[in-house]
């Protein structure tokens, strides 16, 4: 099998930001994208990790990764994110570059 | 001074309940640094039982109580919070070096209402032996909502007002556009009031008594001492996120419960005097007063005045607020009750 050259696009945003960022996703032609609990530190203060009691669990934080073949649709959801999210509320975005198997499952072709 | 010397003993007596040596334990176990964690997924449990019991008696005895009695309460609850917010907000503009939109949120989540403290009052009650109308717990969403609401408005008039100053009102003024009914709707389906409306539906509709008495009830103390263990701990983290904020937040979260507390007691007494609102009825308004949220209202600000910063409003409400209101407040109004209805 052959690997392909694709980008990821990684968010790291507040948790109730979640499903907006999830639905500027689907709305890019992207087929998926997973999320996982996030903690750390960040310019405003420290976000803990869900192994730990936290009154106000909504301030945790979430990392978001898509993987999409055109390098175009990474970027748009990249700026899209900051956008249409971060001008109130902290995050982060990223692009890696990833190689991957079976490209048909990343974006429609 | 005879009565000055009785509520101070009465004061100090509420010291040694259990549920106040959690909270203080917790605190000091963070300070100290300590591994001890306790789960996230049994802190939202915890808060579910708490309320899902509030509620499930609050449901049964409703069935035999006369509603019109709850009608001045309410009403007194929907005014206190609106009143809160409104009084923080102009307290807060007259401060020095705070920001107008931390000033509204914070005003905000102090009109709203901890289900946390709620719970430690009614145990408090219960080990005194105090009566209170089973539905008084079920004020709490009549002062919570309106606060909420009032404080989210106000920030957006406010926002649209800065915005024309700047000339860059008419690109956003459609999105400034407060949707209430969509805050009224995020504060019913969150955790802790979803709990307690269930839990009133059940008890009032089904015959809940049993799960009540062989689950609920044993279980609730037990739960309530962890809750207050984990509340200390994220009060004492919290501290720190108040340090970076002006130091007003700080003296506002100690004084503010305590007054909005003594402002619904009043009332109370005025709901005794007019209606027969029972003495126990009247303490748990004053704490649903003082009281400033913690597991709702937070989220709630935050999305709907993203402009503010969290950690003015988080950490004077659980670093300072809420220690207050749950250990001054809780006996302070305990105490007062005491002596003013000679109970």
């Amino acid at each position: 099998m052959t690997f392909h050259k694709a980008k990821k696009v990684v968010i790291i945003a507040e948790k109730m930001l979640s499903n907006k960022i999830c639905e500027i996703i689907d709305a890019s032609g992207a087929r998926g994208y997973t999320v996982v609990p996030a903690g750390g530190k960040g310019g405003h203060h420290r976000h803990f990790t869900s192994e730990r009691a936290s009154v106000v669990d909504d301030f945790s934080t979430v990392r978001i990764e898509v993987i999409v073949n055109d390098k175009s649709i990474a970027e748009g959801i990249g700026n899209k994110v900051v956008e249409d999210c971060f001008g109130n509320y902290s995050g982060i975005v990223y692009l890696e570059d990833v190689e991957i198997l079976r490209p048909a499952k990343f974006n429609g072709e | 001074m005879d009565f000055l010397a009785d509520f101070f003993l009465r004061f100090i007596e509420q010291f040694q309940s259990p549920t106040l040596g959690f909270l203080i334990g917790g605190m000091l176990v963070a300070a100290l640094g300590s591994k001890l964690k306790i789960p996230n997924a049994i802190y939202q449990f915890i808060v579910f039982m708490l309320l899902m019991k509030i509620g499930l008696n609050g449901g049964i005895e409703i069935r035999e109580a006369n509603l019109l009695a709850m009608a001045l309460p309410a009403v007194f609850s929907i005014l206190i919070g609106l009143a809160v917010v409104r009084v923080g907000i102009t307290v807060f503009s007259l401060l020095p070096g705070v920001n107008k939109q931390d000033g509204i949120a914070t005003a905000g989540l102090f009109g709203a209402v901890s289900a946390s403290t709620l719970a430690v009052a009614i145990v408090m009650l219960e080990e005194e032996s105090i009566a209170f109308e089973a539905w008084a717990p079920a004020l709490y969403p009549f002062m919570d909502i309106p606060a909420l609401i009032l404080a989210i408005v106000m920030a957006n008039i406010h926002l649209k007002k800065q915005e024309k100053e700047n000339g860059e009102g008419k690109e956003k003024e459609k999105e400034t556009k407060v949707n209430v009914w969509q805050i009224i709707k995020e504060s019913l389906r969150g955790s802790a009031l979803s709990a307690l409306l269930l839990g009133l539906a059940l008890g009032l509709l089904t015959n809940s008594e049993s799960v009540l008495t062989s689950f609920y009830e044993p279980l609730f103390k037990g739960f309530l001492s962890i809750l207050m263990l984990i509340m200390g701990m994220e009060a004492y983290d919290r501290i720190k996120e108040l340090r970076s904020v002006a130091h007003w937040y700080a003296i506002y979260a100690a004084v503010a419960p305590l007054i909005h507390g003594l402002i619904a007691f009043t009332l109370g007494y005025i709901a005794h005097l007019l209606v027969g609102f029972s003495p126990g009825g009247v303490i748990i308004l004053s704490v649903i007063a003082s009281s400033n949220s913690d597991i709702s209202g937070p989220p709630t600000l935050r999305a709907g005045i993203p402009s503010a910063n969290p950690s003015s409003y988080i950490g004077a409400s659980t670093s300072v607020g809420t220690p207050v209101a749950i250990a001054v407040g809780i006996p302070l109004f305990i105490a007062l009750a005491q002596i003013v209805f000679d109970i």
